[in-house]
């Protein structure tokens, strides 16, 4: 009991009494634990963040219908999309693609749910307004150019029902629908009139009928594909396909960001340990003198090689500690700046950046601490 | 005198002036590292973001494109570019920026007695020799990287396989094709036999679809010489207010922003300028990959600037300390020389200069070290050497002389206040 007391006193009474040194040592410890545990904490959540970066590229699984029947519903696509957990399902956009025709000339028209439209495709470019209701329509840009159609204008949609070839007179479906914005993508969708479910369904008389659903599903490849498999046995009736272009390239570029993180954090680690092992050998080095007095006051080597590890060892807890939370602060800012989105606590990084801080400190002064040692006690303390 | 001391300085205290040196070179070398990858790293994921294929896609003015999903009555006649033009595209201002390009050219065919099936001409692996000594491959093979290649192998175009093509999964699977076996194509204007180089998975759209080289689609539509649409893939910077101004009416802008947009790599002065080169076209950016492109690289140069900010202070703080630590060791021998009747002064211009030679080699061994390490994570990563930035040079040689004397100076000042008795007293 004495003993231990005894010893808890030579270790803290050096800390305090060498201040300005110690303050040094500690400084070093906690820069080397910040970057750690700061790096780490990146290192970890660069991959979820940089995959939800990705969802702009837009839709990664599509489904469509299975290959004997003509359509999907609107309950088997959310039975199917039931299967993705909510939190990685980024948007789903369902389409009705039916020909209508605007002044007797034809154009596709895609019934859609504008809301999952917008998140599915984020790229989408709307000059004017989002359709907010039905009654309202978005318009790709060439038809736009084609019908001089601007936000504000009107126009009207007419349907001839698919039975109208050898029927004599089938009255053909009009609706008048009100532009709210012209749509600018650069691909296809320029070409198409997009409206509502509900005015789709009242333009053709045909009720709960889709050709595709888009989703925007975060994970990576593997995870799609197993998203894919399980939706292909648990609704058969729903075709799940993944987007090859979009998830593969996500796979190749993600994969090539984490590596460069992962370098990037290596390096800097390495470098950062050896920067604080020779800080703390200099500070320990310093300390020649006092090891050999010791020595010649009769201290064995062990006792004076156990201080200096227990001065190692408060000294990496505390900067361990100190640097967990600086580093957290650290990332947290990185991933507000960066991804305006909050970061995880990792709960196991901190033992670990304790463990880490005391290790390097420790190793870092045993071999200073050994070299004073192993000399004779007169040599050190003549100065030699 | 002042050099003798100093010299035996370094001479007794190599050990010391040694470890000293190896820590300023180590935060030298991070820094010198970061800073490179940092500056590098837009360049480098840009060209890696080119997987995702081309963000400009140009069409004829009056192409009426409505045959895309269904066949729509009452088509206009199809509207085409000249292929000869296709140089030109390499000719604008921003050529150097212009990587990978392919024209394509769609007609109907039958396919080994079955009608109506879509025939893509294009080129897969073209050889350019450019008039300014430049050489390139061009084609879908990079475009398309991700396509694939379920059985046998991409076409080779320079392997003169002029009578090959790639037939696409669905097509494959509807009509039992397989590489290697011969197809009749049957066009507009006559008969060609081919070999099928390669069965493809696209996973979209393509899979319906054969792909052959150009002039063999040409021939099959008796389209001599015309392509439909031409796909490019160019290197850009990210859009800004200027940018999306401009890609509305260039003519709102006044003349210095017009110089500005026009001399900068946008997406939209890109296809103004291709525009400009290529008569009746019109080039537009394709969305969905020129915008997710500009919000990935700045999202990842803002993860790296900040990465490298930390390793910067870090390594700032660490040279610091060290130093400090470094120069409270010497408090006897300060103690000593003020004893012996030395001048604060010289003293501290002793010190100073030992710790400042000793900063300079170190850094210059350190920043050696640093593109080493940054050439590593350059060619462990990209597969391509991260170019020297000379612009790192200068702030690596700032960064460690005034971290050097920021670390040194306040430890001599508060070591030379104290009383020469009291330090050689060892207190």
């Amino acid at each position: 009991m004495k003993r231990q007391q005894m010893y808890f006193r030579m270790i803290s009474a050096s800390l305090l009494r060498r201040r300005s040194r110690m303050l040094v040592a500690l400084l070093a410890v906690t820069i080397g634990a910040t970057i750690l545990s700061g790096l780490v904490t990146i290192y970890y959540d660069v991959p979820r963040q940089m995959g939800a970066q990705f969802r702009s590229y837009g839709a990664n699984m599509i489904f469509t219908a299975a290959a004997d029947s003509d359509g999907l519903t609107t309950d088997q696509v959310e039975r199917a999309s039931a299967l993705i957990d909510a939190e990685d399902l980024v948007g789903l956009a369902p389409y009705r693609y039916e020909s209508v025709r605007i002044n007797e000339r034809p154009v596709i028209a895609a019934g859609t749910d504008m809301a999952g439209a917008q998140s599915t495709s984020p790229y989408w470019f709307v000059t004017g307004e989002w359709p907010s209701g039905d009654g309202e329509a978005l318009i790709g840009k060439a038809v736009s150019n084609t019908y001089r159609l601007g936000p504000g204008d009107t126009l009207t949609a007419q349907y001839v029902p698919e039975h109208a070839a050898d029927a004599e007179e089938v009255e053909p479906i009009e609706r008048t629908f009100k532009v709210t914005g012209v749509l600018d993508t650069g691909g296809s969708e320029e070409e198409y009139l997009f409206i509502s479910l509900a005015d789709m369904a009242a333009l053709t008389g045909v009720d709960d009928r889709l050709d595709v659903a888009e989703l925007s599903v975060s994970g990576g490849q593997p995870k799609l594909e197993e998203y894919a498999e399980a939706i292909a046995a648990g609704v058969p009736e729903v075709t799940p396909r993944l987007v090859k272009r979009v998830t593969q390239s996500e796979n190749t570029v993600l994969k090539k960001l984490q590596a460069l993180v992962l370098l990037v954090t290596v390096i800097v680690l390495l470098l950062t340990m050896i920067c604080v092992s020779t800080t703390m050998m200099a500070v320990v080095s310093e300390r020649r003198k006092e090891i050999g007095l010791r020595k010649a006051l009769g201290a064995s080597d062990n006792s004076i090689i156990m201080e200096f590890m227990g001065e190692g060892l408060l000294l990496g807890g505390i900067g361990g500690l100190l640097g967990s939370g600086l580093g957290f602060a650290f990332a947290q800012m990185v991933s507000r700046n960066v991804f305006n989105s909050s970061i995880t606590f990792q709960p196991l990084l901190l033992p670990a950046t304790i463990v880490v801080s005391i290790l390097v400190t420790g190793l870092a002064c045993l071999s200073p601490v050994r070299s004073a040692t192993d000399v004779d006690p007169a040599l050190v303390l003549k100065g030699e | 005198m002042f050099f003798r001391m100093i010299k035996g300085a370094f001479v007794r205290q190599w050990k010391k002036m040694l470890m000293i040196a190896l820590t300023i070179a180590l935060g030298a070398s991070l820094a010198t590292a970061m800073l490179n990858v940092m500056m590098d790293v837009e360049d480098k994921v840009n060209q890696e973001l080119k997987t995702y294929g081309a963000n400009i896609t140009v069409s004829p003015k009056n192409a009426s494109i409505l045959q895309d999903l269904y066949d729509v009555e009452g088509q206009a006649e199809a509207a085409y570019l000249k292929e000869s033009e296709l140089g030109k595209i390499k000719t604008i201002f921003w050529a150097n920026n212009i990587v990978d390009f392919a024209p394509f050219l769609e007609t109907d065919v039958a396919l080994n007695g079955e009608a109506g099936v879509k025939l893509v001409g294009t080129w897969f692996n073209h050889h350019l020799s450019l008039p300014t000594g430049e050489e390139l491959d061009a084609g879908v093979t990079s475009l398309r990287s991700w396509w694939d290649i379920a059985e046998g192998e991409w076409l080779d175009e320079q392997a003169h396989e002029d009578d090959a093509v790639m037939v696409g999964a669905a097509i494959a699977a509807r009509l039992g094709l397989h590489a290697g076996d011969t197809v009749t194509l049957t066009g507009g204007s006559g008969e060609r036999t081919a070999r099928v180089a390669g069965v493809f998975d696209a996973g979209g759209d393509e899979d319906d679809a054969v792909y052959a080289p150009l002039h063999m689609a040409q021939a099959l539509a008796d389209a001599e010489g015309l392509i439909g649409s031409i796909e490019v893939s160019a290197l850009t910077t990210p859009d800004n207010e200027l940018a999306i101004k401009a890609a509305q009416d260039p003519g709102s802008l006044s003349i210095s922003q017009y110089e500005l947009w026009y001399c900068t790599a946008y997406v939209s002065s890109i296809c103004y300028q291709i525009m400009e080169a290529i008569p009746d076209c019109v080039a537009s950016a394709v969305r969905q990959v020129a915008d997710s492109e500009g919000e990935i690289l700045e999202k990842t140069k803002l993860l790296m600037v900040l990465i490298t900010v930390l390793s910067l202070i870090g390594s700032a703080l660490g040279i610091t300390n060290l130093v400090t630590a470094s120069v409270m060791e010497r408090s006897q021998e300060m103690g000593l020389m003020k004893a012996v009747g030395a001048h604060s002064r010289s003293i501290s211009g002793l010190v100073l200069t030992e710790i400042i030679i000793t900063a300079i080699v170190g850094g210059a061994i350190g920043y050696g070290a640093g593109f080493g390490f940054a050439q590593v994570i350059g060619h462990s990563v990209f597969g391509s050497a991260i170019e020297m930035k000379l612009m790192v040079v200068p702030i690596v040689a700032v960064l460690v002389i005034l971290v050097s004397l920021a670390g040194s100076v306040p430890a001599i000042r508060s070591l030379l206040k104290l009383d020469p008795a009291e330090v050689l007293h060892g207190h």
